[in-house]
């Protein structure tokens, strides 16, 4: 076997010559086997291409199956065949070359140019691939050949793959071998200015005289259990392709008339085209004698199921467990209880040394059926002993020698990753501490369920084992959970309390609660606590201690701290020297998503460590007092006194008559129709609005009769489960159900069902739901809270598509970057700079606090304390002073921060230079690890939120009329970078007299909205004897939109324009003009008279103390040069106006914003830095880039990386014919060929250059890395 | 602030038009963008261990860069407006196309 490493992957073609040169055997045969099974010699099966059976040996190599790496064969074609790959490269090369001399059709000089033109590029390291599409474009126009002065004719393809030269005689169909020919011909200098690499990549080689027959490795058949063979799709692709290559040589030797000739090749053709893609347009697919489309090559290799996808960026792994999952409270965050069944199957290699000699013996004779135990022996010479079959364990322990290894059961105390699909952030795996526990489920604590997202309805995870000592470390020192408590998407805790857990811990903490010695003894247990007991709270009758009391004990002695409670944000929770003296523990306190919380503190200030205990106690303690006191909901909880609806009933009332009001109205034409809105839609929402108020009056008329100490509120008030939404609905209304985010409309004619009148759009006739759950829904009322239900299943379904794809282009764009030892990001592959600086301040959203290296509060509180005795006040020129040391080591806003903070909260001058040391330490602190994959951190923090954005959000930005697409689809839009927005919207910020007055803004509105004639017009008349179009036009909305007599006459001038006097506008149509009186009018109609080109609407709204408006549409140039509108701040969503107007640093700046808006909308918390990066890598190269195939993906270096993303055939081919050569730098790339990647703890290089040998590789990763 | 960084070439000729042209480089979006010297693009290349080519770029058409008039292979320091730093530069260097 040959041992090595791949420095580089080389792409290129076959030449004949390699084909037969590399093959061991000339397959001429059709056949397969003989009577008795055994392969035929010259078949496809022959036995010199390899062997598969165990026990043969290879004819040509001489190892058996699993050693013998296959050998190729080939066939002669008796006539060329085109690759159907190259197809479009071929003819791009028949069209750019002389069809009789062969030479590129540019002059010489030209050529010359364009040759200079790519050194050029090329010694500066540029990119000079536009060039070659130049040449192209210039060649291909060329009618004579500038080098032989033969005329070019026009070069037709017919698909798939036939050539058509249109010749003055008619068109000449040119067979493969003539195109072979005049390939041929190109010389090689021609073709370096064609983008391909002669030397790799001859274009001959395009067209097939001789093909590859692949080893059977590669085509193994099947024996199934009756005994038959079943080939695989290749080897049936090539006996056909032989069988027709047979008689097509017979007939040619046979000197058959020339169209059978043709119709044979054709046939040969069609079989080495299917052969290498048989899913070619124009072309029917080969089919299997069954129906089934045979997959051929391409297939292989394309899309998730192909080699790529599946095999090559994922694979298969030993050491690995998967089973259902269920809770435990009782094994700590940073455990998972491994089945003993399981931690029998798993092993753990350990080399014997002195100290674990006597350990490892006592495995040994355990053997492998008895835990805890050993399954193999591994010898220095590699042996392998499986202690299985070995009937003396004692003899064999006893041998045990230092240096061996051991494969032990994997043990309590074992590092072990443990991951839950989709993995769709860091923390979907992590590191876990081995607990063997009975019984066949996988247990984790409750506080790690939020960063998998995991319940317990039957989940299954998968569990796997680190075998090196490396790996362990690593996953021991990075991926622990208690590693990864504070999310790197948005800078709090993702891990910690949850449900009933803050439930009972609000109960315990609450005023009030007491427990008595017992009680106290129990909960202390529980929690693993063995201080001493504190003084009890009261001591009369029976000493009682508070609930509060007892989580201080889980407190670090020294924290203070204080928070708002989230069960009622006016109640202030204070934490003093370690001590709660007042309020209550719930999520803002210890849960997740909160930052600045207890949790968030002590994980920060104190280390995970101190932070995993804390939760591991908090969960046990709060577990086991919910225990004691019992925590239950029942139906009772549901009912309120019956006379509380009959308020409700009134307000229903109150309802019904609104809706009989408005309805009148909008009958009557009378209701108010806002800009823009048509009467259906105003009537529409305004039912809306009253149907909405009317669910919030009965549902906060009800709740009050919910007691504060219902379990409901309990649970929804503390953040435990539920909301006080779910609360009205299960006790109050249950309100309007909606689908598609309207009213359900659909059904049968003009109605939903057919117990309503037609037309009828009452509410309980489109979906208000007037019950509550616990009352019970009328039949009526549960169709359409079902039609609602399933309308939300269906939008998650969709959604968690559209997400996972757009979560695959973000990872496959950003996959590259990481950051440099200066601090930089840069791509792995080019190391091309992102980023000067990570996150512009260079701090890790995951070790700070919300996205803030520290709170400058906090910092200089915490400072102060050491000095209780204030002596000399602080002066602002001492703050600066001190500021000014730190002006390079911190960023300008923190610097300003804390100046501010240390002068507002008047810390003592001797404090002042400690505050900002231990600012600075602390800022150290936060800063990003080197090597950080801060890309694929970037990817993932936009890509997980992407399943809770909501699907086909238009929402109405305060004014009812302007809608903006938000959500999802806005968030896919921005990375796509599309040209225009679907929704393109302006703000316009007016100057001063303007924007203070709604009459002149008003008034600048109308000039902006863009207004044709046709909008002020009613009715249009043809002249056609006097050759005039006579327009009538409607005064109202002239006035409307601001149009003058005069505008119209100006615009229209050129045709003579005049007004007459009952409002009509005459117009002469020029004569000459040879065209339909229609298409003219049409023409006019809609002509602008006055605004700009797309502000289709424009509407006034005040911001603040300002009037600014908005429009739809937009078109950024022309709005800034009207000089009513301060241009400095004028506004629009399209990323790539702005790009071309206000240039790539603007629209990098205008990306991060409208990503942070969608995502601020949709109120989720991401980190700035993600965003940055994101807009950093859009516009990297100077324009505004794609987030996909067309776009970051394509500029990638490397063959492999772009092949793997998406079309990978494509790429492959195309880099064949450049003869590209991919050097295996990036991330997917080393992924692919199963090597390490160059970022995070793989990017570290251990140099060691022996004095007088030189190394090569040594060297040469010094210079990449 | 948009006129200290025009080079004194062009300044004539940008101050004609900003009477009569709102310029772009007063818009808030646009951040400030100043061609740096010979010696502080080395210093920049060797502050970061890196060549010319390996920086972001800037097209030599953009809006901003026709402005300032600057060249292909200039570089060009831009100073944002963080919302992390407060204050961030970066560097993007001039190229004919993408």
């Amino acid at each position: 076997m040959v041992k090595g490493s791949i420095a580089a992957i080389k792409f290129g073609i076959l030449s004949p010559d390699f084909i037969r040169k590399m093959a061991v055997a000339e397959i001429q045969n059709p056949d397969t086997y003989d009577e008795d099974g055994s392969p035929i010699p010259t078949g496809v099966m022959d036995p010199r291409l390899g062997t598969l059976e165990p026990g043969q040996r290879c004819k040509t190599c001489g190892n058996t199956y699993l050693n013998c790496p296959g050998h190729f064969g080939y066939i002669e074609l008796a006539v060329p065949v085109i690759h159907i790959g190259f197809v479009k490269t071929i003819q791009e090369l028949l069209r750019s070359t002389c069809r009789s001399c062969g030479r590129l059709l540019l002059k010489t000089e030209m050529i010359e140019n364009f040759r200079r033109e790519i050194e050029r590029h090329r010694a500066e390291g540029r990119q000079y691939r536009h060039i070659f599409y130049k040449v192209k474009q210039q060649a291909m126009a060329a009618t004579v050949c500038p080098h032989c002065g033969e005329k070019q004719y026009k070069l037709e393809l017919e698909k798939p793959s036939t050539f058509l030269e249109v010749t003055p005689q008619g068109s000449v169909r040119l067979s493969a071998s003539v195109v072979r020919q005049r390939l041929e011909r190109i010389t090689s200098q021609d073709l370096e200015l064609l983008d391909i690499d002669p030397e790799y990549a001859r274009p001959e080689w395009m067209v097939l005289t001789v093909l590859p027959v692949p080893p059977v490795y590669v085509r193994p058949s099947i024996t199934l259990e009756t005994g038959y063979r079943s080939e695989d799709d290749l080897t049936h692709k090539l006996v056909d392709i032989l069988r027709v290559n047979k008689r097509l040589k017979e007939s040619i030797a046979a000197g058959a008339p020339s169209p059978v000739i043709a119709e044979l090749a054709d046939l040969l053709q069609y079989h080495v085209t299917t052969y290498i893609n048989n899913e070619t347009v124009g072309i029917s697919p080969a089919q299997h004698r069954s129906g089934r489309i045979l997959k051929t090559l391409a297939q292989r290799l394309k899309g998730k199921e192909g080699r790529f996808r599946l095999n090559l960026s994922g694979k298969r792994v030993d050491f690995s467990a998967r089973t259902v999952i269920s809770p435990d409270p009782n094994i700590d965050i940073d455990e998972v209880g491994v089945p003993l069944e399981i931690a029998m199957q798993l092993t753990v290699p350990e080399v014997v040394n002195p100290w674990n000699r006597d350990k490892l013996k006592r495995l040994i004779r355990n053997g492998p059926d008895k835990y805890p135990g050993a399954k193999y022996i591994i010898k220095p010479d590699k042996k392998m002993v499986r202690l299985k079959f070995v009937h003396n364990l004692d003899e064999v322990a006893n041998t045990l020698e230092d240096g061996w290894i051991v494969e032990r059961h994997l043990m309590d105390g074992d590092i072990v990753l443990f991951n839950r699909q989709p993995s769709l952030h860091r923390v979907s795996i992590m590191a876990h501490r081995v607990r063997v526990l009975p019984y066949k489920t996988f247990r984790l604590n409750l506080a790690v369920c939020t960063p998998y997202n995991a319940d317990f309805d039957g989940d299954e995870m998968n569990l796997h084992v680190p075998q090196s000592d490396e790996a362990q470390a690593e996953a021991r020192l990075l991926l622990q959970v208690q590693r990864n408590i504070i999310s790197a998407r948005y800078g709090a805790p993702i891990i910690g309390a949850i449900r009933d857990f803050l439930t009972s811990l609000y109960l315990l903490t609450k005023d009030g609660t007491y427990l008595d010695k017992q009680s106290v003894g129990f909960l202390l247990a529980s929690m693993g606590y063995n201080g001493p007991l504190p003084p009890p709270e009261k001591s009369e009758p029976v000493p009682l201690w508070s609930g509060k009391q007892l989580f201080s004990l889980l407190l670090p002695r020294k924290l203070s701290h204080r928070v708002q409670a989230s069960f009622n944000p006016d109640d202030e929770v204070v934490m003093r020297d370690g001590m709660l003296v007042k309020g209550y523990i719930d999520k803002s306190a210890v849960g997740i998503e909160k930052p600045n919380s207890v949790l968030h503190r002590i994980a920060k200030d104190y280390g995970s460590e101190v932070a995993a205990n804390f939760l591991n106690s908090l969960v046990r303690l709060a577990n086991t007092f919910i225990n004691i006191r019992g925590f239950t909901l029942s139906i009772e909880d549901l009912i309120v006194p019956e006379s509380a609806y009959g308020q409700a009933k009134q307000i229903l009332t109150e309802m019904e008559q609104e809706y009989q009001r408005l309805k009148s109205e909008y009958e009557r034409g009378k209701l108010e129709v806002r800009p823009g809105e048509t009467p259906e839609k105003a009537f529409e929402s305004s039912i809306l609005e009253v149907l909405s108020k009317t669910r919030d009056r009965i549902g906060s008329l009800i709740r009050a009769y919910v007691p504060s100490s219902s379990p409901l509120v309990i649970m929804a008030k503390t953040g435990a489960r539920g909301s006080t939404l779910n609360i009205d609905q299960m006790i109050a209304i249950v309100g309007q159900q909606a689908v598609r985010r309207e009213r359900p409309s659909r059904g049968f004619l003009d109605r939903v069902l057919t117990f309503f009148e037609r037309g009828d759009l009452s509410p309980p006739a489109r979906g208000f739901v007037i019950n509550s759950f616990i009352k019970g829904l009328s039949p009526i009322e549960y169709f359409f809270h079902m039609a609602g239900g399933r309308d939300g299943l269906v939008d998650t379904a969709v959604r968690t598509q559209q997400s996972g794809y757009m979560q695959r282009r973000l990872i496959n764009a950003l996959e590259s970057l990481y950051v440099e030892y200066d601090g930089s990001v840069r791509m792995s592959d080019s190391k091309k700079i992102v980023q000067f600086l990570y996150g512009e301040d260079g701090v890790d959203p995951a070790k700070s606090d919300h996205g803030k290296a520290f709170i400058p509060r906090l910092i200089v509180e915490r400072v102060m304390e050491e000095y209780p005795e204030t002596t000399t006040p602080v002066s602002k020129e001492l703050v600066v002073k001190e500021a000014e040391k730190y002006e390079e080591a911190l960023p300008p806003l923190i610097l300003n921060e804390l100046i501010n903070t240390t002068l507002r909260l008047k810390a003592p001058a001797e404090a002042v230079p400690v505050i900002f040391r231990e600012a600075y330490k602390t800022y150290l602190q936060s800063l990003v690890e080197v090597g950080d994959p801060v890309g694929v951190i970037t990817a993932q923090s936009i890509g997980e939120p992407g399943t809770q954005l909501t699907l086909r959000t238009f929402h109405f930005a305060g004014v009812r009329e302007q809608s903006i697409l938000l959500g999802l689809p806005r968030l896919i839009e921005i990375i796509d970078a599309r040209r225009t927005p679907s929704t393109p919207i302006m703000r316009i910020y007016l100057k001063s007299p303007y924007n203070a007055d709604p009459k002149l803004a008003r008034q600048v509105a109308r000039k902006l909205q863009f207004t044709s004639l046709g909008d002020v017009m009613d009715e249009v008349r043809i002249d056609l004897r006097r050759n005039l179009l006579i327009v009538k036009l409607d005064r109202d909305a002239m006035r409307e939109l601001g149009v003058t007599n005069s505008d119209i006459v100006k615009t229209f001038k050129h045709y003579k324009a005049k007004i007459s006097g009952e409002n009509e506008l005459v117009l002469m149509m020029p004569e000459e003009v040879e065209l339909q009186m229609g298409q003219i009018r049409e023409r006019i109609l809609a002509t602008r008279v006055k605004g700009i080109k797309r502000i289709k609407k424009a509407i006034v709204r005040k911001e603040g103390d300002e009037y600014v408006i908005h429009t739809e549409g937009s078109n950024l140039r022309e709005v800034m040069e009207v000089p009513e509108v301060d241009f400095k701040r004028v506004r629009t969503n399209d990323i790539h106006e702005v790009a071309s107007v206000l240039g790539i640093e603007a629209a990098r700046q205008l990306i991060v914003e409208e990503a942070r808006q969608v995502l601020r909308e949709q109120g989720l918390d991401v980190d700035i830095r993600h965003l940055l990066l994101l807009a950093d890598m859009m516009t990297i190269n100077g324009e505004v880039r794609q987030v996909g195939r067309h776009g970051v993906v394509r500029l990638k270096s490397s063959v492999l990386a772009r092949a793997a993303f998406e079309i990978s055939v494509q790429t492959l081919l195309e880099a064949a014919a450049r003869g590209e050569m991919d050097n295996l730098r990036g991330n997917v790339e080393r992924i692919l060929i199963g090597k390490e990647v160059p970022v995070g703890t793989g990017m570290v290089n251990l140099l060691m250059l022996y004095p007088g040998r030189k190394n090569r590789e040594a060297s040469e990763s010094n210079n990449s890395g | 602030m948009s006129k200290k960084i025009i080079s004194s070439k062009h300044e004539k000729e940008h101050e004609a038009t900003i009477t009569a042209r709102p310029s772009i480089l007063e818009h808030e979006l646009v951040p400030k963008h100043e061609i740096l010297s010979k010696a502080e693009v080395e210093e920049l290349l060797k502050k970061y261990k890196t060549s010319i080519n390996k920086l972001p770029q800037i097209l030599v058409n953009d809006p901003v860069v026709k402005e300032l008039g600057a060249k292909v292979g200039d570089v060009i320091k831009i100073t944002r407006n963080s919302p992390t730093a407060g204050v961030a530069v970066y560097y993007r260097v001039v190229v004919s196309e993408p």
